[in-house]
């Protein structure tokens, strides 16, 4: 379904969203991030990207799985958690964050269903907003696969048009959203078409970074396991968790117990994010870590987004945000790395 | 200035005498203005090398990591690595000395004055240029920067976009060094907690909301500390398991590891992370401000060290890594130490 809306008529519709939660890219200090808004003039559609993926909502940093505690007659209780049951929307999606998305359910959501990420994302609806120019001086989606208009993982995708949104609707979900607005979506002329392609068009040669030719790292990545590269590369990598928590695509958690009271007893089974950036995420009990320093842990990421990921989904897990690129304190950039990879040898 | 053809011609000199095993300086980036810490020991790589507003980093941090691959090292090649350092970075130095962690043969100091300026604050230059993509930054005379963006030059007087801590830095010439470029030029500071004093000035229940507000953002990705000179514990209260462990440690010793600080990112184990780390600097940040420069999520972190360097100051006149000779804050006693504030 292909519509237009005015931007003047955009409040309209978002006051008949009221029965959903409703996330925007919300100024915060000096950063973009994902928050909940309470009124539609609270949405703020002219941004670049949020410091953190979208993906903080649907797959939360701390998750609570578990409630145990000791009852009055001393047997333990344990009580499954699941997410609340609520609709949500999120407005302003960049096309990199849906996209991983769809990345993140091949992991979640594929031969093993994780309960909380499925329920998260089904009752989550995603409604994005074409990059018209790049957010970021370090996007490079289209080197891996993406686009600044893609519509993978979107129920809507937006188009800024100036004084009006060219709405796309992509998903069953994406139309009930519209038909809640019925009187303020009109249908799209065809010079609003053509207006459209060329936009599309222009973003796409806006990127001003790219890593050609980005199919030969996956098979020269698996000759270069026990490379001295992974050394020089990194040098300078302080073994920060930045690059990984703000990847939208990162994935990886960590259960723990935490005990909240003693008496009575009673705490909580969490889930966390976790890092593979961090010496603790593999380290043994026995002492051992396969991974013990920082070339091996880059080589973990570099290996993990490109080959492994590759190997098992045909897809880059990468979506080419160029978040980690940009928040690096010491400037290890993925695609510099990436280019070298590929001319390697 | 710093005559960036001297510091080249000295490392590639250094590196081809080998009196060091390696230079740690700033190298030209792949993506925008900054520079990135490049480790060079080919002598002509030395060609590399770069010196602007934009070196931000404090390459002692990296000092950490040459011990660690040291220990490993069968035959350990125990030449000094060279490192440039910039007047704060250089106190970095003064404390490691002064707590033993290095001795001043395993480095070799070029030092670089930044003489009336500093160094850059991405965010202000950001801000002043209005969303120009800058090219290149350099010092100029006078206390200006020359910044080049995409559409021309423009100088910038420095004061606009210094970062906070050169704004209140009391070492704009190193402290310690082996060989040292550029001129010492005398530098007041009027007001060198005035930061921290627009926090203090807040009542202590907004104080408490802009905490709050601040320290909920915290993902605790560890950048602070990961990027802190004075952060090279082997084991940091946060880390989630013991990584003292040997393959003959027991498993009883093994369980107890004691859990100071929760996995969570919520608030409650946030604040104990950033106290904690705050306390653990008490005596000796030297006010890089690195933590707050990394902050992936802008956290003030930095408040929380000038107020530990503030009452430092006010209440035992101890300062931060200009004498590497005198005994540390914390580990030391005054017959004069004021005692007040122990109830």
């Amino acid at each position: 379904m292909e519509k237009i809306l005015q931007k003047k008529s955009f409040p309209k519709w978002v006051e008949k969203l009221d029965a959903y939660e409703i996330y925007s890219p919300v100024k915060k200090d000096n950063t973009w991030s994902y928050e909940i808004i309470n009124t539609p003039g609270d949405i703020e559609l002219d941004y670049p990207n949020a410091v953190q993926a979208p993906k903080k909502i649907i797959n939360p940093q701390r998750e609570v799985v578990l409630e145990f505690g000791r009852s009055d007659d001393d047997s333990l209780e344990v009580t499954e958690v699941l997410p609340e049951e609520k609709s949500v929307v999120i407005f302003g999606v960049r096309p990199c964050d849906a996209k991983a998305l769809t990345l993140t359910d091949l992991v979640f959501s594929g031969d093993i269903k994780d309960n909380y990420y499925g329920k998260r994302r089904k009752q989550t609806a995603i409604i994005g907003l074409a990059c018209n120019t790049p957010p970021s001086p370090n996007c490079f989606c289209t080197s891996v696969d993406g686009s600044p208009h893609s519509e993978d993982g979107f129920d809507i995708l937006l188009t800024d048009l100036g004084d009006r949104y060219f709405v796309k609707s992509l998903t069953n979900k994406g139309n009930n959203l519209i038909n809640l607005g019925k009187g303020l979506f009109v249908a799209p002329k065809a010079n609003e078409k053509k207006e459209i392609a060329k936009i599309h068009a222009d973003a796409e040669k806006k990127l001003k970074r790219q890593v050609n030719d980005a199919e030969k790292i996956p098979p020269k990545l698996k000759e270069m396991f026990e490379s001295p590269f992974w050394d020089e590369e990194s040098m300078s990598c302080l073994r920060c968790g930045i690059c990984t928590y703000l990847c939208p695509t990162c994935h990886c958690f960590d259960i723990s117990d935490e005990v909240t009271s003693v008496a009575p007893f009673k705490g909580y089974r969490i889930r966390t994010w976790d890092n593979c950036q961090f010496p603790d995420f593999t380290m043994h009990s026995s002492g051992h870590n396969p991974r013990p320093d920082k070339a091996s842990r880059l080589r973990q990421r570099i290996m993990h987004k490109y080959q492994y990921f590759v190997e098992c989904y045909d897809h880059y897990q990468c979506t080419g945000c160029g978040r980690c690129v940009s928040k690096c304190p010491v400037g290890i950039d993925i695609i510099e790395v990436l280019n070298k990879v590929r001319d390697y040898g | 200035m710093v005559k960036l053809e001297d510091l080249k011609k000295e490392a590639t000199q250094i590196l081809k005498s080998g009196k060091v095993k390696y230079i740690i300086g700033y190298a030209k980036g792949a993506a925008g203005f900054m520079p990135i810490p490049a480790f060079i020991s080919d002598p002509e790589d030395a060609e590399n090398l770069t010196w602007n507003p934009a070196c931000v980093h404090n390459l002692t941090k990296f000092i950490v990591d040459e011990k660690k691959r040291l220990k490993k090292e069968k035959k350990p090649d125990n030449r000094p690595i060279g490192i440039i350092v910039k007047g704060c970075d250089s106190r970095a130095i003064n404390v490691l000395l002064q707590e033993k962690y290095i001795d001043r043969d395993d480095v070799y100091l070029l030092g670089v004055s930044c003489e009336k300026t500093g160094v850059v604050d991405e965010k202000k230059l950001a801000k002043t240029l209005k969303g120009q993509r800058v090219v290149q930054i350099d010092f100029e005379d006078n206390g200006n920067f020359l910044v080049t963006t995409e559409s021309g030059s423009e100088k910038i007087p420095a004061e606009d976009v210094l970062a906070e801590r050169c704004i209140e830095c009391k070492a704009n010439f190193p402290v310690v060094f082996d060989i040292v470029f550029g001129e010492k030029i005398k530098r007041q500071v009027d007001k060198p907690f005035q930061s921290v004093e627009t926090i203090e000035a807040l009542s202590q229940k907004d104080r408490w909301k802009f905490w709050k507000e601040q320290l909920d953002k915290c993902i605790r990705c560890y950048a602070c500390r990961s990027v802190c000179p004075m952060c090279y514990c082997d084991e940091c209260v946060v880390d989630t398991i013991s990584f003292a462990v040997e393959p003959d440690t027991s498993a009883e010793e093994k369980a107890q590891k004691i859990k100071w600080i929760e996995k969570s990112p919520n608030l409650s184990e946030n604040i104990v992370y950033h106290l904690t780390r705050a306390m653990h600097l008490a005596g000796r940040c030297i006010d890089c401000g690195e933590c707050e420069r990394v902050c992936p999520l802008d956290i003030p972190i930095r408040f929380l060290n000038k107020k530990m360097e503030k009452d430092a100051k006010n209440f035992f006149d101890y300062e931060v890594g200009f004498d590497p000779d005198q005994p540390s804050l914390v580990s030391s006693f005054k017959d004069e130490d004021p005692e007040d504030f122990i109830r």
